[in-house]
């Protein structure tokens, strides 16, 4: 039973972890229609920036944290200005593209610098454990699951109660009519892109005491599109559960299940969710325009 | 409209294409030298069989494929676990395309009812399940350790000189290329243009578009696991990190920048893909300093040029004669 325990919360910290990616994901990808392929790497120079600025530059933690979040999210508005912006209205393979060579030219950018790319790195926080009476949980785990519900909580009224949270809201409903309303349809997609590459940074860097900073630590933005398509593509709060969903799934997986196996599961789930819901997830999409 | 232009008749589109082509690698093999260009030539044909079942699906038929690597990748084992149990590798090249068609059966299992990017991710869903099983099946594949592969022969002769490797490729690429040709003008073929350009419309005229879609991953499967089965024979060594998600991108950049409407894209595509790496090489040799050496600059280049190519021709997949 403690056992149980002890996976479920590693599984629901994970989980956090994929759902944090899907949302940035999602946001980026309702108010732009750009399919992100540079989500992991976003993450990954999210972790290194934070290092960076703590490790190399003395920053205190917290200040290198937020830092390193802005600095990402100051790039993803600026790779939006300069490029992601083309493939608006463009086929999704144009974006897929797109921002696959970004992210190949941050993995390469990062692997260049020869202290990152031959290290795995530790920030030095949540290093230790909490014991709640007989059951003991990684400081890491707890940090992630309440930086998560902050954050959560944080956009949620950004999009409920802020002018710029509901022009955004209603660029992703209809970027058309949004604009006739007056809407800055073209600083929301900034908006949305700064948005979606600071909460990857975010994760890399709720990430970084659980799996170390190192240069592969964005592949796990491959399990945020499971977790995406869960959700239904559309959905903020869908793509946070989805994610907490696979990370608990594949936890408990990885207790029943033969070593290696449990990789695999959120694709099979992804897989067997299209085959045996395509009707409940295209309904998410259908609702958004009517076209 | 968008059909495929039949602008000049077939045989002289043919002779074109062949004079055009003859002469670059008549040109590269004065250039090269003979060895150099007669490998280089094999490497483009390879790619360029692999690619084919890119345009096929990505182009003709429309849809997003993001794990195309897998479907390759699943050939280059087939043809090599064949021809370790004895198989000759001839007979064994149908039997490869086999096992790709039946990948792209798998893979496209959602495609009866989904379109666009749902369908895309269960591709990529796929590939990365498929990766995953080639490194565990460690009694099979050998897992991330890799396979050695044994050349490709035919009674008795072994196609172990670049020229002879050049040979085989493109004949087996214009065998492919043929087949593809044919494919498109049929019924088929239409069907696949019909559900690329307006899937409900197409399913209101009484083509039904999963069976559509589910054809061309047979075919695009096929193709693309023929091309990896010749592939494991050229480099002689395979492993599953191959034909990982780099793999599948550079396909999907490959049919990006040939040009998906037309089969002729795939070749054309696959000159750029297999020029790209050794343009990398020369200009890393000629700038200076350690910086140049680290393996970080190949990447940054090679993200580079695939946004570059992105951002001066966003149209490359979607463009059409249509325009013309």
């Amino acid at each position: 039973m403690l056992s149980f325990l002890q996976v479920l919360s590693s599984g629901i910290a994970i989980g956090c972890v994929y759902g944090l990616v899907a949302l940035s994901f999602v946001l980026v990808f309702k108010a732009t229609e750009t399919v992100s392929f540079m989500q992991g790497d976003l993450l990954m120079l999210g972790g290194f920036a934070g290092l960076a600025l703590h490790l190399a530059a003395g920053w205190p933690l917290a200040l290198a944290a937020v830092g390193a979040v802005l600095a990402v999210a100051l790039l993803g508005a600026g790779l939006e200005r300069v490029a992601l912006r083309r493939a608006i209205g463009q086929p999704h393979l144009v974006a897929v593209l797109l921002t696959f060579g970004l992210g190949m030219m941050m993995r390469g950018g990062v692997a260049s610098v020869p202290a990152a790319a031959q290290d795995m790195y530790r920030l030095p926080f949540a290093a230790d454990t909490l014991g709640i009476g007989p059951l003991v949980l990684a400081a890491s785990h707890v940090w992630v699951v309440l930086a998560t519900v902050v954050l959560v909580l944080l956009l949620a009224l950004f999009f409920r109660h802020t002018r710029a949270g509901l022009a955004l809201r209603a660029c992703s409903e209809d970027a058309r009519v949004a604009a006739l309303m007056g809407v800055p349809v073209a600083r929301m997609h900034t908006l949305a892109w700064a948005l979606g590459a600071g909460l990857a940074a975010v994760a890399g860097l709720l990430l970084a005491p659980i799996t170390f900073v190192h240069l592969n630590m964005g592949l796990i933005a491959l399990k945020a599109f499971p977790a995406a398509v869960l959700g239904g593509l559309t959905s903020l709060p869908g793509a946070l559960a989805g994610g907490l969903f696979l990370g608990v799934v594949e936890a408990l997986a990885g207790l029943v299940l033969p070593e290696g196996a449990k990789d695999v599961v959120p694709y099979v789930l992804l897989m067997a969710a299209l085959l045996l819901f395509p009707q409940g997830l295209a309904a998410g999409r259908a609702g958004g325009g009517g076209r | 409209m968008s059909a495929t232009p039949v602008a000049a008749p077939e045989g002289l589109r043919v002779l074109r294409a062949a004079f055009v082509w003859g002469l670059l690698l008549a040109l590269a093999v004065g250039w090269l030298g003979a060895d150099f260009a007669f490998s280089q030539a094999t490497l483009v044909a390879t790619y360029a069989i692999a690619g084919l079942g890119v345009v096929i699906i990505v182009g003709q038929a429309g849809q997003i494929v993001l794990g195309q690597g897998a479907l390759v990748a699943l050939g280059a084992y087939a043809q090599t676990l064949l021809v370790q149990a004895g198989v000759a590798p001839l007979l064994a090249l149908p039997l490869a395309a086999t096992v790709g068609a039946l990948g792209g059966v798998l893979a496209s299992l959602p495609a009866g009812r989904l379109g666009g990017l749902y369908f895309g991710m269960s591709t990529l869903a796929f590939a990365l399940i498929v990766e995953e099983a080639l490194v565990r099946w460690e009694s099979l594949t050998h897992g991330a350790a890799g396979l050695m592969v044994p050349g490709f022969g035919l009674a008795g002769w072994q196609a172990d000189t670049p020229l002879a490797q050049a040979a085989v490729s493109i004949v087996v690429l214009l065998i492919a290329l043929a087949l593809a040709a044919r494919l498109l003008r049929s019924r088929l073929g239409r069907a696949w243009r019909a559900v690329r350009e307006d899937e409900a419309a197409a399913d209101a005229c009484g083509i039904a578009p999963g069976a559509a879609k589910l054809r061309a991953f047979i075919v695009g499967g096929s193709l693309s696991a023929l091309g990896g089965s010749l592939y494991a024979h050229w480099i002689g060594f395979i492993s599953p990190e191959q034909f990982g998600l780099v793999f599948s991108f550079e396909l999907l950049m490959l049919a990006f920048i040939g040009g998906a409407r037309r089969l002729s894209g795939a070749v054309w595509g696959a000159l750029v893909v297999v020029a790209i790496p050794q343009a990398i090489a020369v200009l890393r040799d000629t700038l200076p300093g350690d910086w140049a050496r680290s393996a970080g600059l190949e990447l940054v280049l090679f993200g580079a040029i695939i946004v570059a190519v992105v951002l001066l021709r966003p149209q490359g997949l979607a463009s059409g004669p249509r325009s013309g």
